[in-house]
């Protein structure tokens, strides 16, 4: 079964508030949410939500991977809808490989 | 979260899909304003997928690790991360990886168990000698004078929203509130000769217009194996301003020590 959206951005606006704790935004976590300009996150935020997504999704999701695809400076440019598109992708090939016996 | 020494330190794993991985890579970040995500954006994925098991963790007083009011000397540092790798380090020896005092560490914890370390990547750095302690002392007085101005964080709150000037407001604790100053400042550095003990390949990387790299020739005298590369036109941030020129030279450095495949 396809990974539901709804659920990853549901499971990720969790990780960023748990993340950036007393001092997150006062303003609703969206896909659009810019990881620095919105929601103020520092590189070493991305790296504990990273750390969170790893435990939650395995190292499947590998966001040390995804952000070596991108210009470090882009890594604050980040909205929070492209790492639900990463993980959504990453997960149904996952589930695509297991299914044809790929993996493990 | 893991606990050592009484203090919480922020630690990440990152591990290779397949095969298991056969050799453990410690990544060591800098002082004051440094942490882990200075490694883990720029060689922690490589080395994953050169097929290293990735240990990254924020020194204790650094990044979301706990701020202990005092307990910053050499030693304290090297404590941490000898008790993280007897806990979390896995089988060893271990690649140590340091940026600036990160590699200093390095460095230390090498010459009490030389048997664990299998290779070392210094960026920007230099062994506990009196002349980098010296170095050391001028840089921490400069910062504490730097983060004491308010307006210094005023700008940094412009420039990088409420929770960068919240970093930097924790960098500029680290050096009001905590002993880390005074107990670097104090430091003796140990006795040269115990240098000799490491054994292992050593590979140092300089920005050619950083003061660091003056004190390559000591480095060298104190351990003759070490390899070392200057990158032209480079300051101290080397590391995060030169992110594909330091995994290139780390990734060849390594093929040839340890004849990884590929």
């Amino acid at each position: 079964m396809p990974v539901d959206t709804a659920t990853v951005i549901t499971d990720v606006t969790a990780m960023l508030r748990a993340v950036l704790g007393d001092v997150g935004p006062e303003d609703p976590i969206t896909a659009g949410s810019t990881f620095r300009d919105d929601l103020g996150m520092e590189s070493i935020d991305v790296v504990a939500l990273a750390g969170r997504l790893q435990a939650r999704y395995g190292a499947g999701v590998n966001l040390a991977q995804f952000v070596a695809t991108l210009d470090p400076a882009s890594v604050g440019g980040l909205r929070v809808g492209q790492l639900v598109d990463h993980i959504v992708v990453s997960l149904n090939e996952r589930d695509r490989n297991v299914a044809d016996g790929l993996l493990p | 979260m893991v606990r050592v020494n009484g203090v919480a330190l922020h630690v990440q794993t990152l591990t290779p899909a397949a095969p298991p991985a056969e050799r453990t890579a410690v990544l060591v970040h800098g002082l004051a304003s440094d942490t882990m995500a200075s490694w883990y954006f720029t060689l922690a994925y490589p080395l994953v997928e050169l097929g290293f098991r990735v240990l990254l963790l924020d020194l204790r007083g650094h990044g979301r690790s706990e701020r202990p009011a005092y307990g910053y000397a050499l030693d304290d540092f090297v404590d941490d991360l000898d008790a993280l790798l007897v806990s979390h380090g896995g089988p060893g020896p271990y690649h140590l990886f340091g940026n600036s005092f990160g590699g200093t560490i390095a460095y230390a914890y090498a010459v009490r168990h030389p048997d664990r370390v299998a290779g070392i990547v210094a960026v920007e750095s230099s062994p506990p000698t009196a002349a980098w302690f010296a170095r050391l002392r001028r840089r921490l007085a400069e910062l504490a004078a730097a983060v004491s101005e308010p307006r210094a964080l005023a700008t940094v709150g412009a420039r990088r929203g409420a929770r960068g000037a919240q970093r930097a407001r924790d960098a500029g604790r680290l050096l009001a509130e905590t002993t880390l100053r005074a107990e670097l400042s104090a430091a003796v550095p140990p006795d040269p000769a115990r240098f000799a003990a490491i054994g292992c390949p050593v590979l140092c990387l300089y920005g050619e217009r950083s003061h660091v790299a003056e004190l390559a020739g000591e480095t060298r005298r104190l351990l003759p194996q070490a390899r070392t590369q200057v990158f032209a036109g480079q300051k101290h941030s080397l590391l995060i301003d030169r992110p594909d020129e330091v995994r290139s030279a780390v990734t060849s450095w390594l093929r040839e020590q340890i004849h990884l495949g590929g």
